[in-house]
């Protein structure tokens, strides 16, 4: 249940914590685009540059950006050695009887599992130096003019913030009814298929009754304080676009024309 | 949209935050390959939709992998996973919809259950074999699969994957369904949309 952390926000004052939601957004949207320009060692030597310069700005404790990195190890290492075995292009660096492992598919191995954890220390600088809150209201902001067309932007933030008030509740309440199943001799992680399934069961029943009732009490309570949708309402926190923000979107714009030049 | 009341979407809200929860007990099924994981996230968008109507059950799917990109990430940076996730759980929970609404019975939930397995495990292995496969090589790089490749890993894992998945979501829903039944109905006549 260790795993189970919402978010993995670290409160500081950085820079990086103090920009715009919405700034930081679009700069994740745009890198995640702009990875996929990168093809040859300068290209990603540029990009990992840019990328520690972020870490190194939003001083989040390296132990932190560690633990985020831990879940994609294995992918990383495996798509490696995929690369090295399978990828035969450039000349033979080793042979060992049927093996040979040539240079192209070291050099596309590294490449693509540096890929992978520029994504995931890019994504995981947004989450540990943005709420999640935050984010929710940048989604609305970044999303509102999609409401000329009749999308319910305000509802779907609505939403996407009360399930997040709700993640942390609901996994304390999920693990007090699995220990309090177990404790009348339920099994969550052993025994038949079936007997598994019924224990299953026995956690799904209260979780849902408890949650409904908690929906119940926030709608009530919503409405009782005069809740009428988006219209007119003004809002506790406030988003406010700054110069750095301009400044970040326009070095990640920077950063694309100059990876594209240099690109082969 | 307009017409849906504070209530419903409050409970989508939380109904998404337990798909989530269930999302992250996930657990690979054994002779598979460990991408393909088991979960019970269907089942609160399962229960959405059946108190709130189908587009309350597609906004917990959403909202579900929504939060999982946000929060836990994808390796592949554009969320190929996530989007095979949410129509997966698309197309499992819209027929069981409008099978269980055509006869509103125990019978009928579970032929339901079943048409979204054979629908959601048919739909997945076509849409894998031209959207999905292709996407994960491109995104990680790999070799593009070549045609027989690509059917011989859908045929031996994805097809059976999808439907064990199905049937075991489908027997638990079961038993769930058996016990909230008359709770459920209690909810939709009193706070039907």
């Amino acid at each position: 249940m260790n795993k189970m952390m919402l978010g993995r926000y670290v409160p500081g004052n950085s820079m990086i914590h103090r920009m715009d939601p919405r700034a930081k957004l679009i700069v994740v949207f745009f890198y995640v685009g702009i990875v996929f320009l990168a093809n040859n060692g300068l290209t990603y030597a540029i990009l990992t540059a840019f990328t520690f310069a972020l870490l190194f700005l939003s001083q989040v404790p390296l132990s932190f950006v560690l633990k985020g990195l831990k879940p994609i190890l294995w992918i990383m290492l495996f798509t490696f050695l995929m690369h090295v075995f399978m990828t035969k292009e450039g000349y033979v660096l080793y042979q060992l009887g049927t093996f040979t492992i040539y240079e192209g598919g070291v050099k596309q191995g590294i490449f693509i599992s540096l890929r992978f954890l520029l994504f995931i220390l890019i994504t995981t600088l947004l989450t540990l130096s943005t709420t999640p809150i935050e984010v929710t209201d940048a989604v609305e902001s970044l999303f509102g003019p999609l409401k000329r067309f009749r999308v319910p932007v305000h509802e779907l933030a609505l939403m996407m913030s009360i399930a997040l008030r709700f993640i942390p509740t609901l996994m304390e309440e999920t693990e007090k009814i699995m220990k309090a199943q177990a404790a009348r001799g339920v099994d969550f992680y052993g025994g038949p298929l079936g007997e598994r399934m019924k224990a299953i069961v026995s956690l799904l029943v209260p979780l849902f009754i408890h949650s409904f009732k908690r929906a119940e009490e926030l709608a009530i309570a919503m409405e009782a304080r005069g809740y009428r949708g988006g219209e007119g309402r003004t809002k506790y926190r406030l988003l406010t676009w700054k110069w750095i923000d301009t400044c970040l979107l326009v070095s990640i714009l920077i950063l694309a024309v100059i990876l594209f030049l240099l690109r082969s | 949209m307009k017409a849906m009341n504070v209530r419903a979407f409050v409970s989508i809200g939380v109904f998404s935050a337990i798909s989530y929860v269930l999302m992250l007990l996930n657990f690979p099924l054994p002779a598979f390959p460990n991408f393909l994981l088991v979960d019970f996230s269907d089942v609160p968008a399962l229960v959405a939709a059946l108190l709130y109507g189908p587009l309350a059950g597609a906004l917990v799917e959403l909202l579900k992998n929504v939060l999982n990109y946000f929060l836990v990430g994808s390796a592949t940076g554009v969320p190929v996973g996530h989007i095979a996730n949410f129509v997966a759980g698309m197309t499992f929970i819209l027929p069981t919809y409008y099978l269980y609404r055509k006869m509103t019975s125990k019978k009928g939930m579970m032929a339901g259950l079943v048409g979204g397995t054979i629908v959601m495990a048919v739909a997945m292995s076509v849409l894998n074999y031209y959207i999905f496969l292709p996407a994960y090589t491109i995104f990680l790089g790999m070799p593009a699969m070549s045609a027989p490749e690509a059917k011989a890993l859908i045929v031996s894992a994805i097809l059976p994957f999808n439907a064990i998945k199905g049937a075991i979501i489908t027997l638990v829903f079961m038993l769930l369904f058996l016990r909230l039944r008359p709770w459920l109905q209690k909810q939709t006549t009193t706070n039907h949309v």
